[in-house]
């Protein structure tokens, strides 16, 4: 019977931790590339080269542009483990607009873009962790401005992603590149959690793959809780099948709780939800709620003498009576319910939770066959 | 190459993740009570993370439980075919 839901199990995706590295990698990439065309609108057609890793989020390019830069953006990428040289001897520095004339100099980061590709190829990068926002302060600005640091110095495992910014003056700024840090922090979590993120390029995609992955998980759940609501009363018609098949033998006036294996009455309890989820249908389905509550209630109470065999519905169900016990017990249930309903046994059904719901399963089995 | 035609790109896209923001936030469940969609972005996708998790561990709860209940069951009990068909359904 396991093979049966054996479609509907999950599996959990073997190659997602695979991916996460490259995940990483792309997005430190975007998160990089990011910064440097945010913060320098001459830099946007070279980062138009790159596609889907620019795609920012909406408001933040006009909120950064609105900031007006007056500032020395350094940027340093070093990368220890390939010593590979970029035009800028491992580190490309660029100068905002303000600061081109006075200094005379605006090294344009043409090896950015390969030190990305390389390290992405290598596959063993790691990205340096979005820096907290308390590391950006306006003083290191100026020290950091006319740092441009040699790459070539810095042998480590990882690269250093820095994407150090220049005077970013005022407090809009500086929170709007803290939250698009935090985004793009965010938007990594997500990538590592939702596999096959990492293929898709772009925020946009990226989206649109956690949208989707939530939907799929939201039915899998979903999907899930219906299976064990349906196989929960499943695995109580097999005992309810049991004792039924015992009665059948000669045990017919047990009484039915203490028939009942006890870790069913574990199972009953925690998924009590689901029971009544199922009770509910069941005895809606055949309206005989009563009659499943009464079922079990003389065989327990008094040894069932029959006690008034019922004149009207004995020719209807005589051959059941005769048989099984039980099944006369139930006539006599029904007889009652429909004579009148008997306080008697709603307060033992009040009593007999469980066994009432096991006897609308058992009812429900019965009339499935 | 050039910057108009990056930036028309990125109309586009600002549209796109627009769009796509919103429907994300649909699909989380307090997706009501949250006001404005573009000042939350962050907490949206903080949010939409420990959903996903929450929904991994859901959904191996329940695989796990569904597992037990399946492993349990008798193979060649009539009741079985019964839990078939419901299952089927």
């Amino acid at each position: 019977m396991a093979h049966c839901g054996g479609g509907g199990l999950p599996s959990r995706r073997p190659g997602a931790q695979l991916q996460q590295e490259t995940a990483v990698e792309s997005l430190c990439q975007s998160l990089m590339l990011d910064d440097v065309m945010l913060h320098d609108g001459r830099y946007r057609a070279i980062c138009g080269a790159f596609g889907g890793y620019l795609q920012e989020w909406p408001d933040m390019s006009s909120a950064c542009y609105a900031g007006g830069f007056g500032a020395t953006p350094v940027q340093e990428v070093s990368n220890g483990g390939n010593s590979f040289s970029c035009s800028g001897g491992g580190s490309t520095k660029r100068k905002s607009d303000a600061y081109l004339d006075a200094k005379g100099e605006c090294k344009r980061p043409r090896g950015k873009q390969q030190v990305c590709e390389l390290d992405q190829s290598s596959g063993r990068g790691k990205p340096e962790k979005a820096k907290p926002a308390g590391t950006r302060k306006k003083g290191d600005v100026a020290a950091q401005k006319q740092d441009p640091r040699a790459a070539g110095g810095q042998k480590t495992d990882y690269i250093h992603v820095r994407a150090r910014r220049g005077q970013a003056t005022d407090s809009h700024s500086l929170a709007e590149r803290v939250r698009r840090e935090r985004i793009s922090e965010r938007m990594r979590y997500l990538q590592e959690l939702v596999p096959g993120c990492d293929k898709v390029t772009g925020k946009a995609g990226m989206l649109d793959e956690i949208i989707n992955y939530v939907q799929s998980l939201q039915k899998q759940v979903e999907f899930l809780s219906m299976k064990i609501a349906a196989s929960n009363p499943v695995v109580n018609f097999d005992i309810v099948e049991d004792l039924f098949g015992g009665r059948r033998l000669g045990q017919a006036c047990s009484p039915a709780a203490a028939t009942m294996p006890m870790p069913i009455h574990g199972q009953m309890d925690t998924s009590c939800l689901q029971m009544q989820q199922m009770h509910q249908p069941a005895a809606a389905g055949f309206g005989l709620e009563m009659v499943v509550n009464n079922q079990y209630t003389p065989a327990q109470s008094r040894p069932l003498p029959a006690a008034t065999p019922p004149p009207v519905s004995a020719g209807a169900s005589v051959e059941s009576c005769l048989d099984v016990n039980g099944a006369a017990a139930w006539d006599i249930g029904s007889q009652n319910l429909f004579s009148g309903f008997d306080a008697q046994f709603q307060q033992v059904q009040s009593e007999l939770l469980f066994l009432s719901s096991k006897a609308c399963r058992l009812l429900f089995f019965f009339f499935r066959n | 190459m050039s910057s108009r035609s990056r930036s028309s790109r990125g109309a586009i896209s600002e549209e796109e993740i627009n769009e796509l923001i919103s429907k994300l936030q649909s699909l989380l469940p307090n997706a009501r009570r949250r006001g404005s969609s573009q000042a939350s972005t962050t907490k949206l996708l903080k949010e939409t993370c420990s959903y996903i998790k929450s929904l991994h561990r859901e959904v191996d709860d329940l695989s796990d439980r569904l597992s037990d209940l399946m492993s349990t069951m008798d193979h060649n009990s009539p009741g079985a075919e019964i839990i078939r068909s419901i299952l089927r359904s």
